[in-house]
């Protein structure tokens, strides 16, 4: 449980960083598509002796890779070629997991998490990944700003985005594959989206949406743990459904309240 | 500041284009010196934006050469830009200073003040700590002209920079043209509005290629805006003849 509690908070410093450029930047379908396009790496790394965070990132980064030549060549909208790239990805797993090693004890677990399970190696891969979404975020915050407010004049602005985007992609490939271990391919977005989709609700600068949905993250996932023990279910899950709530009643408080001042 | 007397733009015989073996634009040349406003005239998808591209050196360019002083300012039109992001006026306009500032440092003091200053110099000095999206169209385009005030560039290139602002917007902006045009700079402007376009030094006509270049004078004659405007272009009531453009017209 102690662990559980530290892969959470430290969860939360990655959500508040890079949650916040994924739903600024509009990657949220790119995030949950990447966590679980790393479903095959997975299957894979046990029969192949790998490590399984190794393992999925090689998949993730060779995802984002192939989703980067569709989209550069033409032949796809990003959204229909992340699609087409999540299904065959997803697919080639499940047939690996079933039919090739038949897997199928371990998929439940690949698939969502399993929180109170981590080791201390998921700890300090989890911290690794928070340590470089701080200085990600640090280094390169002038370029994600301007390429994501006004991409058409990034280049002329003289700012890298080229670059910054590039980075931005392989880091939440990153923070992907180490939340997988905590909440599964499937329950990454629950993480890594929905406190900032949250907190973008009523953020009035980057910042502030960066450090509230830290906070939020945090007081999510203590409350998930919390409630996964005290009704008996996962903890993965847990946090999801406390996510999408806590956005629902924030969305439907705000729409009430605009209603009200009209 | 002065850059009087030197070409700042140079352009000959362009052509170029995104796709593979279309071009976007052709048989361009044109120069504009220091201390000049450009009005670059045509139609919707006439070329007008690919050429501001390739001055910015992001056209693949095929044929021909592209010359410019320094690295332009954009002024893009203010639809490209986000307007759900939580930005601030001011933090808009310090994007200027981005591309002089080292990634490890923070952006200096003199360019916060500049950015001030910058805000100040469009009208916009109350509205700093504003949100982007919460402006008027008007005065979203006066903070990204401001934006390219800050890049303090020999050469500026705005799209359509007096398009749907209101008129207090776009006297603001006709006059800090011609500031900026006092100051030796090179100012290119796409524009749909004839009549703004005589009151400049020269206009380039485009329809996928060069039409026209000149003098306002001698290039705005009825022939040269129906190979510009095409089908665009209607004879108004009074003889005089206007420009169809998203549902609007502008006299000539």
């Amino acid at each position: 449980m102690q662990r559980a509690l530290v892969e959470v908070l430290l969860l939360s410093v990655t959500a508040g960083v890079l949650g916040s450029w994924i739903v600024l930047r509009r990657l949220a379908f790119y995030t949950h598509a990447i966590g679980t396009a790393a479903f095959p790496g997975l299957v894979l790394a046990v029969p192949w002796g790998i490590p399984a965070q190794a393992a999925a990132l090689g998949t993730a980064l060779g995802f984002a890779g192939a989703l980067d030549r569709l989209t550069r060549s033409g032949r796809a909208a990003t959204d229909s070629a992340t699609g087409l790239l999540l299904v065959g990805f997803f697919a080639v797993g499940v047939v690996l997991a079933s039919d090739v090693f038949e897997a199928g004890a371990g998929v439940d677990r690949l698939l969502f998490g399993s929180l109170l399970g981590v080791s201390e190696l998921d700890l300090w891969l989890t911290a690794a990944a928070a340590v470089g979404a701080l200085a990600l975020n640090a280094a390169l915050w002038r370029p994600l700003l301007t390429a994501g407010f006004d991409p058409s004049a990034a280049r002329a602005l003289g700012v890298p985005a080229t670059t910054a985007d590039w980075l931005l992609l392989v880091a939440i490939a990153c923070a992907a594959v180490v939340a997988l271990e905590a909440v599964g391919a499937l329950l990454v977005i629950g993480v890594l989206v929905m406190p900032a989709a949250t907190v973008r609700l009523v953020a009035r600068s980057v910042p502030e949406l960066q450090i509230a949905t830290a906070a939020l993250a945090a007081l999510q996932g203590v409350a998930g743990l919390w409630l996964a023990a005290t009704l008996n279910v996962g903890p993965g899950p847990t946090i999801s459904v406390l996510g999408g709530a806590v956005f629902a009643a924030a969305a439907l408080f705000l729409a009430g309240r605009r209603r009200l001042a009209r | 500041m002065s850059r009087g007397g030197s070409r700042l733009v140079e352009v000959s015989d362009l052509g170029g284009g995104y796709a593979p073996g279309a071009e976007a634009l052709s048989d361009t040349s044109f120069a504009v010196e220091a201390g000049m406003i450009l009005a670059v005239l045509g139609p919707n998808g006439g070329g007008k934006t690919t050429l501001f591209r390739a001055l910015l050196g992001e056209l693949p360019i095929r044929r021909g050469h592209v010359e410019v002083r320094g690295r332009p300012a954009y002024v893009p039109q203010t639809e490209r830009a986000r307007l759900d992001f939580p930005v601030s006026a001011v933090e808009v306009v310090l994007m200027g200073a981005y591309g002089r500032t080292a990634w490890y440092r923070r952006v200096a003091r003199a360019d916060r003040g500049a950015a001030n200053a910058a805000l100040e110099r469009v009208g916009l000095a109350d509205r700093a700590g504003v949100r982007f999206g919460q402006l008027s169209g008007g005065q979203r385009q006066r903070v990204l002209i401001a934006r390219a005030l800050m890049q303090d560039a020999a050469v500026l290139l705005l799209d359509e920079p007096l398009s749907g602002v209101d008129t207090a917007s776009a006297e603001r902006i006709e006059t800090l043209l011609s500031d900026l045009r006092g100051q030796g700079r090179a100012v290119l402007v796409a524009t749909h509005d004839v009549d703004q376009a005589r009151r400049w030094d020269r206009v380039l006509c485009l329809s996928g290629r060069q039409v026209a270049f000149g003098p306002p004078a001698e290039t705005l004659t009825t022939s040269v805006l129906r190979a510009t405007y095409g089908a665009e272009l209607v004879e108004l009531d009074d003889g005089r003849y206007g420009v169809r453009v998203d549902h609007h017209s502008h006299g000539t």
